[in-house]
């Protein structure tokens, strides 16, 4: 069953590279634009067993990672604080949506200022961007929580500290770790921008320089790898979702 | 009647103009049933919060010993009718228990076996590991009913703790509730709207009356115990206080 779902899944990508790698050969594609999949795949694994993909890679995966955990240490307990106590909530929500859509791009000018080219450009710029979705999830979460959880909490006789730590954040659990995975992935595509735009390091910058050197499979080899990390990422932080949030999971599939 | 444990001073309350509870005042004595009766909208629920020091009162007072409940406090344990909502749902039941001894500060060596030992005694040994939303209602409401004896409470204030569950797990909720509140010397305040089960589990049935909640009767209930689901109900003493409380309860509709 699995094993068909997979290879059903698998037939419009594979139909689709084997039109790609026609549409070249046959010239309806231009090759220096589009490259083909039979160069881009022996171009991948040359980069990934020589090590360069490899340590870019790091250098992409390290910058997303530091600014995912500074956005989560800010955005996770900012958020349970905004959805306890509604007239802070109330008080920050013009800062707040002001702030938001201001694109995360735009940031880069004045961080590059601040750490000049570096992994904390990277991270920066993507803990901005990352922190909305955790804030915006947790503080909503929080806010969703069952009001008689908390009463529990306070006729067991718990002071208002415990009460976030035993009751409101774990309540808040499922919702806060959706809004972190969603956030990672925020967070690899824009370290890969800021790497393109203006970070020579990590992903971003080789697919950079593999087009300005005109080396379109090796371009395309990163692309294609960042896809397969980012999925992989994603898997397996789903995979920890149900290990650890098992309660979450065990009781929806009894309903 | 010998020293009341507990007491309702003139208890008003009201949510903004409405008043819910007006002047409401009885005593309970030390390991008596009391059981709390009256139509929807007549204020019961709110008096046992008081009771449990979730609500402060406008004017009176409840008081525990001669001393104002002010707050909550582990020796008033209270049971809410709302189960699923009651129980942590990211705790296993042996977990929802053992969150009282944690709350109470019981040490830590000792906490397994007095979950084990309360546990047992509620029926509940299989499903220590499991969550609670994988149990029946009846169940979950049984780890909540532990949950409040691991408080080891002076008294047990439970709000329609079995409002929710079909027939027959009630009856035999109410029969264990009966046998071990007895068998323990538990006093407990027993809030319900089902004037027969008042009268079946009560020792005294004190009835309120709706718009705003005030006592209008309180009954002495000279049934035998062990009481039983078939000839207790059919006792014509039994027969005999339900006629006479009926009144309060249907005058309620009628208005």
């Amino acid at each position: 069953m699995t094993l068909r779902r997979l290879l059903l899944g698998l037939v419009f990508p594979v139909a689709l590279l084997a039109a790609w790698e026609v549409s070249v050969r046959t010239g309806l594609l231009s090759e220096d634009v589009f490259s083909r999949i039979s160069r881009i795949v022996p171009a991948l694994l040359e980069g990934l067993a020589d090590g360069t993909i490899l340590a870019r890679t790091y250098e992409t995966l390290a910058a997303a990672l530091f600014g995912w955990a500074i956005a989560a240490a800010i955005g996770i307990p900012l958020g349970l604080v905004l959805g306890l106590v509604r007239p802070l909530e109330r008080l920050t929500l013009v800062t707040i949506e002001a702030l938001r859509p201001v694109p995360s791009a735009a940031l880069i000018p004045i961080v590059l200022l601040i750490f000049g080219f570096s992994l904390e450009l990277d991270a920066t710029v993507a803990a901005f961007a990352c922190l909305w979705p955790v804030l915006i999830v947790t503080t909503g979460a929080v806010r969703g929580i069952e009001p008689r959880l908390l009463e529990v909490g306070r006729a067991l006789g718990y002071g208002a500290l415990a009460r976030i730590w035993h009751f409101a954040l774990p309540a808040a659990l499922p919702g806060i770790a959706v809004g972190l995975r969603v956030a990672f992935g925020i967070a690899i595509v824009v370290a890969v921008t800021v790497e393109i735009a203006a970070n020579p390091r990590g992903l971003g910058y080789a697919m950079i320089t593999a087009q300005q050197s005109l080396r379109a499979e090796v371009m395309y080899a990163h692309l294609f790898w960042i896809g397969l990390v980012g999925w992989l990422i994603n898997v397996a932080m789903i995979r920890a979702e149900r290990h650890w949030l098992r309660w979450y999971w065990a009781a929806r599939g009894a309903a | 009647m010998a020293q009341p444990i507990f007491a309702f001073r003139d208890v008003s309350v009201r949510f903004g103009a409405t008043p819910i509870l007006d002047k409401v005042g009885f005593d309970v004595a030390p390991e008596e049933f009391l059981c709390l009766v009256g139509p929807s909208g007549c204020g019961k629920t709110t008096l046992l919060r008081v009771a449990a020091g979730l609500i402060r009162p406008q004017e009176g007072r409840a008081e525990f010993e001669g001393r104002t409940v002010a707050e909550p406090t582990p020796e008033l344990a209270i049971v809410f009718q709302d189960y699923s909502r009651a129980l942590l749902p990211w705790r296993t039941v042996a977990g929802n228990v053992e969150l009282a001894l944690e709350a109470r500060g019981a040490p830590r060596a000792g906490r397994a076996a007095e979950v084990k030992r309360l546990l047992g005694i509620i029926g509940l040994a299989d499903h220590a590991q499991k969550f609670p939303l994988q149990l029946s209602g009846g169940m979950q409401q049984r780890v909540q009913i532990a949950r409040a004896l691991a408080q080891r409470p002076r008294i047990l204030l439970m709000d329609e703790p079995f409002g929710s569950l079909d027939a027959m797990t009630r009856q035999a909720l109410q029969d264990e509730i009966a046998r071990l509140c007895k068998s323990e010397r538990q006093t407990v305040v027993f809030v319900t709207h089902d004037l027969e089960e008042a009268i079946y589990l009560g020792d005294r049935v004190v009835a309120l009356k709706a718009n705003p909640g005030r006592v209008v009767e309180i009954v002495e209930i000279a049934l035998p115990r062990p009481r039983d689901q078939l000839t207790t109900r059919e006792h014509p003493r039994f027969l005999e206080y339900r006629h006479r409380l009926f009144g309060h309860l249907a005058k309620k509709e009628a208005e």
